[in-house]
């Protein structure tokens, strides 16, 4: 709940920079290893949204996967399974790559 | 009109953090962030840390709770400063909440800082607190895929610690197969397996902080 709030307190911060325009979307990027889950952040942001300033509001959220990095071959696979090994050559020698995203990627604004 | 932004959510936190983090760097302070469920014994460890510390360490905890400031009693009996965080219902502790707590309080002249998060394995995971280190603790009372279950805690920490481990005849509890798991989900993580009732493996985790200092 307090990160959906930080993300309004953004949007409202971004609104007022633009002259106070209505914000009617928002992109988040939001990664598998962030530690948060997307349908509980959708919802705590839908529930905050309804009926307050912000209100009407959509929310797009792209999913990032797990990822790892290969220190052997140097693909970059998805873990399934939590199994850190290499999807391409099998190599246990693997570095995290990706996953932690929780960023806010676009707005659309509508001019007052 | 369409307005790119690319700014991590925590964006406010996560500034407060590395800030917090150059002011631990600069004054040679180990800050460790402890992280677990409720019960698991984050404030247990520190009673017996704090037991096992002569007077003149220069340590210094924050814990953080919903509510009450039972904990900060708990372990003010050791000499050692120790400030309670009420998040008020937050279910972890943020960065500015470290900054407020540590107002007044002579950082720059402790060696190591614990901070005691809420017991939580979710939500602590997201926010950075400036630590050097984050430890997250596991009892052999809960179950072993608990590193499965919560793969961003356990990924994100550099120290498991095994909790408990007096009970390990008792419980139906796996303690290769949780060792196993957390390196599935974090393959570099170190692993220190200790119990606070009986002091068993204690020693190496004392010989772990003083590794960090």
């Amino acid at each position: 709940m307090s990160i959906a709030a930080t993300v309004l307190e953004t949007l409202r911060a971004e609104a007022a920079n633009h002259g106070g325009a209505h914000v009617a979307r928002a992109g988040l990027r939001i990664g598998e290893l962030s530690g948060v889950e997307p349908e509980s952040l959708r919802f705590c942001l839908e529930t905050l949204v309804a009926g307050s300033d912000l209100d009407p509001l959509a929310f797009d959220f792209e999913i990032c996967p797990w990822t790892r990095r290969c220190r052997a071959c140097g693909a970059v696979f998805h873990v399934v399974e939590w199994n850190p090994a290499c999807s391409a050559c099998a190599s246990p020698d693997t570095e995290a790559a990706g996953g932690d995203q929780m960023e806010l990627t676009y707005l659309e604004l509508e001019e007052p | 009109m369409r307005v790119p932004l690319e700014r991590k959510v925590l964006n406010e936190n996560d500034r407060i953090a590395a800030t917090l983090r150059e002011r631990f760097k600069t004054n040679g302070v180990f800050c460790l962030n402890l992280i677990s469920s409720p019960g698991s014994g984050k404030t247990s460890l520190l009673e017996r840390t704090l037991e096992g510390f002569a007077a003149e360490r220069r340590v210094a905890v924050l814990t953080g709770d919903i509510q009450t400031d039972n904990d900060a009693r708990r372990l003010a009996h050791f000499g050692f400063p120790v400030r309670q965080i009420t998040t008020g219902g937050a279910c972890h502790l943020d960065a500015r909440m470290v900054e407020r707590a540590l107002e007044g309080w002579p950082v720059e002249d402790l060696e190591i800082l614990f901070l005691e998060n809420v017991g939580n394995l979710v939500c602590p995971t997201s926010y950075d607190l400036g630590e050097e280190a984050r430890a997250v603790l596991l009892s052999v009372t809960e179950g072993e895929d608990k590193p499965l279950k919560y793969p961003a805690t356990f990924h994100h920490a550099d120290l498991m610690v095994l909790n408990k481990i007096d009970l390990l005849p008792y419980v139906p509890f796996k303690a290769d197969v949780a060792r196993e798991n957390a390196r599935r989900v974090q393959p570099g993580i170190e692993i220190l397996d200790v119990s606070c009732t009986t002091g068993e493996g204690l020693d190496r985790w004392r010989a772990w902080l003083d590794s960090h200092l």
